[in-house]
């Protein structure tokens, strides 16, 4: 899907030298993005994107990191086939003209050996603006079945949709849109 | 059903206060329960069951309320299919076995005009445990494409799996599973 766009992401993030920095593969099994989206100022409207892949280097040592995650946003997942066909249209992720969203991150802010911030851009509809991701927990763990180390942790963020473009439905849509992120990586 | 159930409730509110309860069918297309589980002390794991059909009475003024939910167990998503394959076999969710999961109250708690509780049984795998909903939002008004009455919000609670027998996984996979409830429904015809 995205080999092209992973690489170029890969090559611009390997300008950096990172001596202890070590490289942890995402776990497309155990990483999810999920949004959500007040409808009609009542209830929340849930999704998901269920494809996607990716890698981190972090370097817990020196305080330092990066990511590269690209989304399949045909994927995604509302468990209503009508929405998910109208959020892949041209009315808002426009997927066939756009079929990945990419988050590069390149700052880490460490609370001693937890992650607790990731800083990058978020391009969505070709379009980029900065997105702070907050983690509300982090943890490295020896896995017993794949024999390796996983770090991981639950992030969010809220971000102003129309910022990239998509302003469909606005106001009764909502511009605000939360996103919540388990990832796991597995050490190379 | 609970139809009969309802029936003579509402009959019995109205009497003693004179009021007027409403019935409501969910709408299923924004009803869902997603479910949070903690995995490896890490990553937090996510699925959802939905959409979901249930009915509901709703007085406002008199602050009562009946809700009936009903979840198909099998058509848990959580985004892998091998997954979801898993958690339909009889040491978790025994679809099979207990093809529906039940979500029954009748204790509305209202602080004013404003719903803060929905207090009744859930039933599991044939287990029935006490479970508590508490509103984070809840509002009515008129549907703004149906025109007709409509209440909806979000729902929070927590349980522990073990307490419905679905012990697998456990310390790695956490006891305590947070419950994130969507619904909306809209006056019945």
């Amino acid at each position: 899907m995205t080999k092209t766009l992973l690489a170029t992401a890969l090559l611009a993030a390997a300008g950096f030298a990172q001596a202890q920095s070590a490289t942890y593969s995402i776990d497309p099994t155990h990483t999810f993005v999920t949004f959500e989206a007040r409808h009609f100022g009542t209830s929340t409207l849930r999704g998901r994107f269920d494809r996607k892949e990716g890698t981190v280097q972090f370097d817990r040592a020196g305080k330092s990191g990066k990511a590269q995650i690209a989304i399949d946003m045909a994927s995604v997942s509302t468990g209503v086939g009508p929405l998910d066909g109208h959020l892949k249209s041209k009315d808002f992720f426009d997927a066939a003209a756009n079929p990945s969203a990419t988050f590069v991150a390149d700052k880490f802010v460490f609370d001693g050996d937890k992650v607790t911030e990731v800083a990058g851009a978020l391009t969505l509809l070709g379009k980029s603006n900065p997105v702070t991701l907050k983690a509300s927990n982090f943890n490295c763990y020896q896995s017993p079945m794949l024999k390796r180390e996983v770090c991981g942790g639950d992030f969010e963020t809220t971000i102003t949709r129309s910022q990239w473009g998509m302003a469909y439905g606005l106001p009764g849509i909502p511009d605000n849109i939360r996103l919540l992120i388990q990832i796991e990586a597995i050490k190379q | 059903m609970k139809r009969t159930l309802l029936a003579a409730a509402a009959a019995g509110a109205a009497l003693a206060a004179g009021a007027q309860p409403v019935s409501y069918r969910l709408d299923p297309t924004h009803s869902f329960v997603h479910f949070e589980v903690m995995h490896f002390g890490t990553a937090t794991l996510r699925g959802r069951f939905g959409p979901l059909e249930g009915i509901a009475e709703l007085d406002r003024a008199a602050h009562r309320g009946e809700v009936s939910l009903t979840i198909p167990t099998r058509i848990v998503s959580t985004g892998l299919p091998v997954l979801d394959s898993r958690l339909r076999q009889g040491d978790l969710f025994a679809s099979e076995a207990y093809p529906e999961a039940y979500f029954v109250a009748r204790n509305f708690v209202f602080e004013g005009d404003a719903l803060r509780e929905v207090r009744g049984e859930f039933t599991l795998r044939g287990i029935s445990r006490p479970l508590a909903l508490r509103a984070t939002s809840f509002s009515c008004g008129l549907h703004p494409i149906a025109k007709r009455d409509w209440c909806g919000g979000d729902f929070e609670a927590e349980l522990r799996r073990s307490d419905f027998g679905m012990s697998f996984g456990l310390p790695l996979v956490a006891d305590r599973v947070r419950l994130l409830v969507q619904v909306e429904a809209i006056r019945d015809q």
